[in-house]
């Protein structure tokens, strides 16, 4: 794995390595500083916990024809 | 084996990626590959993990920079080509637990700089014609890693529905003068009754000619034709209703909502779109909570879409779940 470039816009930082399998990697930093939750976080928090709930194709009769 | 196969019957190219086949397919999260390798863990895709977001090549891809001959020889009627491209994962986190949705504003803004970053990069590449930039999310869309992810292919073409769109707009544009897209806004923002949510540069609508129930588009107030054309108010804006709409979705049915998230911009192929405006489409499967809206032989056979709501009742229902968001500090 080798350091290629780093370069850096507006806050935004990308330092670009290469991998072993001669595939790039770009890793993306922001000057911002981590952030707290926003008012409309409520609904995505329990996300991963619902995935599982995610519908699957129903019987046959749900079937567009 | 990768290479692109002409279809003369629709006029279009068809990617044939055979080692796709072998990609990892929902690994248990204690494996996944696009977790940061942790000390003394297996190795994955990605060994660091203090990061905002990674983008790198697609390990799987169907197009690639320097792609081997086609496998077999073409014919006049079957051209055949190298499948060359670029084929990108962009991580929105290291968290495996999260989603977009559930990421705060400032995350959603810093995706919005890194699609245009990726934009400008691979766009300026000499065999990349266009940049689409997407994301597939539930395995309802068929996701093969939960890892909370986006993908960017960079064709060596303009892909089939980019070209009727901008075939329309610039048809709309001979004949009226006028941008397409922006006689659209127009339309949706008169009606009212299909507006999600807007702010001073984007507004969301699921449009009066919706093909999925859920299905919602954002399109820049101003005409413009790619992220790059963005200035930093308009770049807030746009993250900002992004998560107006990503948390309306999971709010609706109480569940991480599924879709297929699409950015329309430009081509890079260095010709004028002056006619074209910038946009982001969403197509959701999901009809209902628990019910899925298959493409089946309307659809997929014919190319005609059979919708079993009205837009105006979705528009309705989505935006009752709006919600005002809160940036961490007054960034506006």
């Amino acid at each position: 794995m080798t350091t290629t470039q780093q370069s850096e816009q507006q806050g935004m930082h990308r330092r670009r390595i290469t991998l072993a399998d001669g595939r790039y990697m770009i890793f993306y930093t922001f000057d911002e500083s981590p952030v707290a939750q926003t008012e409309t976080q409520g609904a995505g928090d329990g996300a991963s916990e619902k995935r599982e709930s995610e519908p699957q194709p129903q019987a046959e009769e749900e079937r567009r024809v | 084996m990768s290479e692109l196969r002409w279809n003369p019957l629709l006029g279009e190219w068809v990617a044939t990626a055979t080692h796709r086949q072998d990609r990892t397919f929902l690994p248990p999260a204690d494996y996944c590959p696009l977790c940061p390798t942790k000390p003394g863990g297996f190795p994955t895709e990605v060994p660091e993990s203090i990061y905002d977001m990674v983008v790198f090549e697609n390990r799987f891809p169907s197009l690639r920079p320097d792609p081997p001959l086609p496998a077999i020889e073409g014919t006049e009627l079957y051209p055949v080509r190298p499948g060359q491209g670029v084929c990108e994962v962009v991580l929105y986190s290291p968290n495996h637990n999260t989603t977009l949705a559930a990421e705060p504003v400032e995350q959603l803004y810093k995706l919005v700089r890194v699609w245009t970053d990726r934009f400008i990069e691979l766009g300026a590449l000499p065999f990349v014609d266009y940049v689409f930039e997407f994301e597939n999310k539930g395995e309802a869309i068929g996701v093969t890693l939960h890892h909370p992810h986006g993908q960017i292919y960079a064709y060596p073409f303009i892909p089939p529905r980019v070209l009727r769109e901008l075939k329309q707009s610039r048809d709309h544009h001979d004949e009226t003068g006028r941008c397409l897209l922006c006689d659209i806004i127009v339309e949706e923002r008169r009606a009212g009754r299909r507006i999600i949510a807007e702010n001073k540069s984007f507004v969301a609508y699921i449009p009066f000619f919706a093909s999925y129930p859920y299905e919602v588009h954002i399109a820049s107030s101003r005409h413009l034709q790619a992220l790059s054309d963005l200035e930093q108010t308009e770049q807030k804006d746009l993250a900002e209703l992004l998560k107006q709409v990503l948390v309306a979705y999971d709010r609706l049915f109480n569940l991480s909502f599924p879709y297929m998230m699409v950015l329309h911009p430009r081509p890079t192929d260095g010709g004028s779109y002056d006619d074209y405006h910038f946009h982001i489409e969403f197509y959701p499967p999901l009809r209902t909570a628990t019910k899925l809206k298959y493409l089946a032989g309307s659809e997929t056979g014919a190319g005609m879409f059979i919708n079993d709501t009205l837009a105006e009742e979705k528009a309705a229902e989505v935006r009752s779940h709006v919600e005002p968001v809160v940036w961490k500090r007054d960034e506006r």
